[in-house]
């Protein structure tokens, strides 16, 4: 087999769920939040196929398809309420959206 | 033979079910007659198992199983009757009388607001006795014992508007569940000794059994007979009991259910057989009882109170027959009872139906010149109970009699407690009968009593009296000791009088001489002083107060089990449920309170702030994860 080694790939992987998660805590944007989400959900999609080639075992690819599926339902439910929020005229910022604070 | 006894068994509950589930799409007066109409079936059901039985011989006893009700590894029990000659000659008697007491209530009970209830537990009530008559095997007799005890309770608290009544049913309750208590841990013992609940077996194994198990185990059985058949110590409900409606009364707490502890002792006899002693206490204890009932009845001034005391006093009788042995006298005793009891009680209801439910016999003077037929039959029924030739109790009491005093030295204390037993049953009977019935009619009864248009009450009271009293009269007939004795013969194959209590002809002789003319004093007594009034009644106020308060057994009662259990039930609740249970409840709803409030701060609504417990739990998983592998 060639190219990078595995490690290459889980670094990448990494990087970009790093990249998300930081995105999802710190921003405030619900719109930026559902993308850096996507990113996140990526890097976990690059590690399992990552581990699939090296295991030599296609079942992690299949989980990275089924995760696929998830993620653009999750998008259009996320979308969907973005756009719900917009059209009441309601601050598009998850900090001010605390209503279920106890 | 046996198509008739379930028919007997299954048509008194046919009629409870049919008078429930109609309900009030039929009449009031239609309850009634189903009841009497589906207890003449099941009287018919035993008769024609009775010829049955005489058609294939007595000693025959046949036990037929219609399902398996119980089953547990190779313990079985199953929902069987047994048809031999005692169960046999119970079902006519049980039968017979109820069919005659419920037509009684028909006539009795109407226009009662709730006649349906009232002839749906009747109807119960006979199909629990014939149960527990005809029940196959010891778990069914159990049943049966338990479903009289109830029936008994619902009927006494019928009007549950007075709390007299409520109480004397609660009592009659928890007294008969203590004997039922006692008689389920014999069951118990024996089914662990012989595996199984059926007749046969378990009184073959109690041969075997060791003297002191065998004992424990009568006295269990002992004890469930005396709490049913209101014997001392546990005969305190029996007066109380008198609460409930006369007919009942009649039936239940005359006739039928307080009987069945003869019963019992004469249809588990092996066991007691093997615990002699056992069977000795439980005559001495009706030794007792005859002699203490018949002193109390002598000042009760309740008409139904002084025959529920002669009730326990014969009842005493019949302990005594069925203890020394005379399994069969005691029987005889059970069903000619049945007939002049019953028929006590229900003379005694039409005075108290006539006067409107008065009960005192002070206010009762004079009532036979207006109800002359219930006279009659009432003295034909006094006569019978005292024991006098031709009528019925001369015939059955005086061959209890003769039995005991063939039986040993403890035979003779029998006999002679026997004998007075006799005098005073002359005594407080014909005190009786001559407050209420002779004489002129008092101011207060001409003014309360009210004609039944012109006679003395519906036909449907009057009927059932007068075949009482016919067969309170010629009922005895039947078996006269030394001369002919067709029922002992009848009852040999299942309960065989014992050798010990055959008596000879020279000692039938002598107790039926002097028993008859103790009675004859007893009556003479009553007649000097409540008769013609020429003696006057001795007063002797303590002994009268002791018997009033009769002998303090309720007060006894009370100071040993009523009053240290609410002294506990009150300390546990000062220093116990107050302090401990009703400061912690609002102490633990606090600290759920405080913890709440707590949590509640987690709880902000901020996204990040979850993302964030969700980033470090996932965090803390996986490095346990890591560490533990």
């Amino acid at each position: 087999m060639s190219g990078p080694g595995i490690a290459w790939y889980l670094g990448v992987a990494g990087f970009l769920f790093g990249t998300g998660a930081l995105g999802v805590l710190l921003r405030r944007n619900p719109l930026i939040v559902l993308l850096s989400l996507e990113i996140m959900l990526n890097g976990a999609n690059l590690a399992l196929i990552a581990f699939s080639r090296h295991a030599q075992n296609g079942a992690g690819q299949i989980f990275a398809l089924a995760v696929m599926a998830v993620a653009a339902s999750e998008v259009c439910v996320g979308l969907g309420l973005v756009v719900a929020i917009h059209r009441r005229n309601l601050a598009l910022d998850v900090d001010r959206l605390s209503e279920l604070r106890g | 033979m046996i198509a008739g006894a379930w028919l007997c068994l299954a048509s008194p509950l046919a009629g409870a079910l049919a008078i429930t589930l109609l309900g009030t799409r039929i009449p009031r007066a239609a309850a009634g007659w189903i009841s009497t109409a589906t207890t003449g079936v099941a009287f018919a059901g035993a008769v024609w198992s009775f010829f049955g039985l005489r058609a294939h011989g007595s000693e025959h006893g046949t036990v037929s199983t219609a399902w398996t009700w119980l089953e547990s590894g190779s313990f079985k029990a199953g929902l069987s009757i047994l048809v031999d000659p005692l169960s046999t000659m119970m079902m006519l008697v049980v039968a017979g009388v109820s069919g005659l007491i419920v037509l009684y209530s028909v006539g009795y009970m109407d226009g009662d607001d709730e006649e349906r209830r009232y002839f749906a537990y009747m109807s119960i009530f006979v199909f629990s006795m014939l149960l527990l008559v005809q029940g196959g095997n010891l778990l069914l007799l159990l049943a049966g014992w338990g479903l009289v005890g109830l029936s008994s309770y619902l009927l006494i608290g019928f009007w549950h508007e007075r709390p007299t009544a409520v109480a004397a049913a609660k009592k009659a309750f928890v007294m008969n569940a203590f004997g039922d208590a006692t008689m389920a841990l014999a069951f118990f013992v024996l089914i662990l000794h012989s595996h199984s609940l059926s007749f046969a077996s378990s009184f073959a194994t109690s041969a075997h059994l060791s003297s002191s198990t065998v004992n424990l185990v009568a006295l269990g059985l002992l004890g469930g007979a005396a709490a049913k058949s209101a014997q001392i110590p546990l005969h305190t409900w029996l007066p109380d009991a008198m609460e409930g409606p006369t007919p009942v009364s009649a039936l239940i707490h005359a006739a039928t259910m307080v009987t069945a502890g003869v019963y019992l002792i004469a249809r588990t006899h092996p066991i007691f057989e093997q615990a002699r002693t056992v069977e000795l206490v439980a005559a001495g204890m009706g030794a007792l009882t005859l002699l203490v009932a018949g002193l109390i009845a002598l000042v009760q001034t309740d008409i139904k109170r002084v025959i529920a005391y002669s009730t326990m006093s014969q009842i005493g009788y019949m302990f005594v027959g069925a203890g020394v042995g005379a399994y069969a006298n005691g029987m005889f005793h059970l069903m000619t009872h049945a007939f002049f009891k019953a028929l006590l009680f229900m003379a005694a209801g039409i005075v108290i139906h006539a006067l409107s439910g008065e009960q005192d016999i002070r206010k009762m003077a004079g009532i036979g010149r207006l109800l002359p037929w219930t006279r009659w039959a009432f003295l034909a029924g006094a006569l019978a109970l005292v024991g006098i030739p031709p009528f019925a109790g001369f015939f059955s009491k005086d061959s209890i009699i003769a039995a005991a005093l063939h039986a040993g030295w403890y035979g003779v204390v029998f006999w002679v407690v026997a004998l007075v037993g006799a005098f005073l049953t002359g005594l407080y009977t014909f005190r009786l009968y001559f407050i209420v019935f002779p004489g002129e009619p008092s101011g207060y009864v001409r003014e309360h009593h009210h004609m039944h248009h012109g006679h003395e009450g519906p036909r449907t009271m009057l009927l059932p009296v007068g075949v009482l009293a016919v067969l309170a009269t010629i009922g005895g007939w039947i078996q006269f000791s030394p001369f002919w004795h067709p029922l002992t013969n009848w009852l040999d194959p299942v309960a065989a009088t014992l050798g010990v209590a055959e008596p000879k002809n020279w000692e039938e002789l002598v107790s039926s001489i002097l028993a008859v003319a103790l009675g004859l004093a007893g009556m003479g007594v009553a007649w000097a002083m409540y008769g013609r009034g020429r003696v006057a009644v001795p007063s002797l106020p303590r002994v009268q107060r002791t018997l009033e308060h009769k002998l303090y057994f309720d007060e006894a009662y009370d100071a040993v089990f009523t009053r240290p259990a609410a002294a506990l039930a009150l300390w546990l609740r000062r220093d116990f449920e107050e302090p401990v249970i009703l400061t912690a409840g609002p102490d633990l709803g606090e600290a759920a309170f405080d913890t709440g409030r707590g949590l509640r701060r987690m709880q902000n609504g901020l996204l990040r702030t979850y993302v964030f417990f969700l980033g470090t739990g996932m965090a803390v998983l996986a490095i346990v994860f890591l560490l533990v592998r």
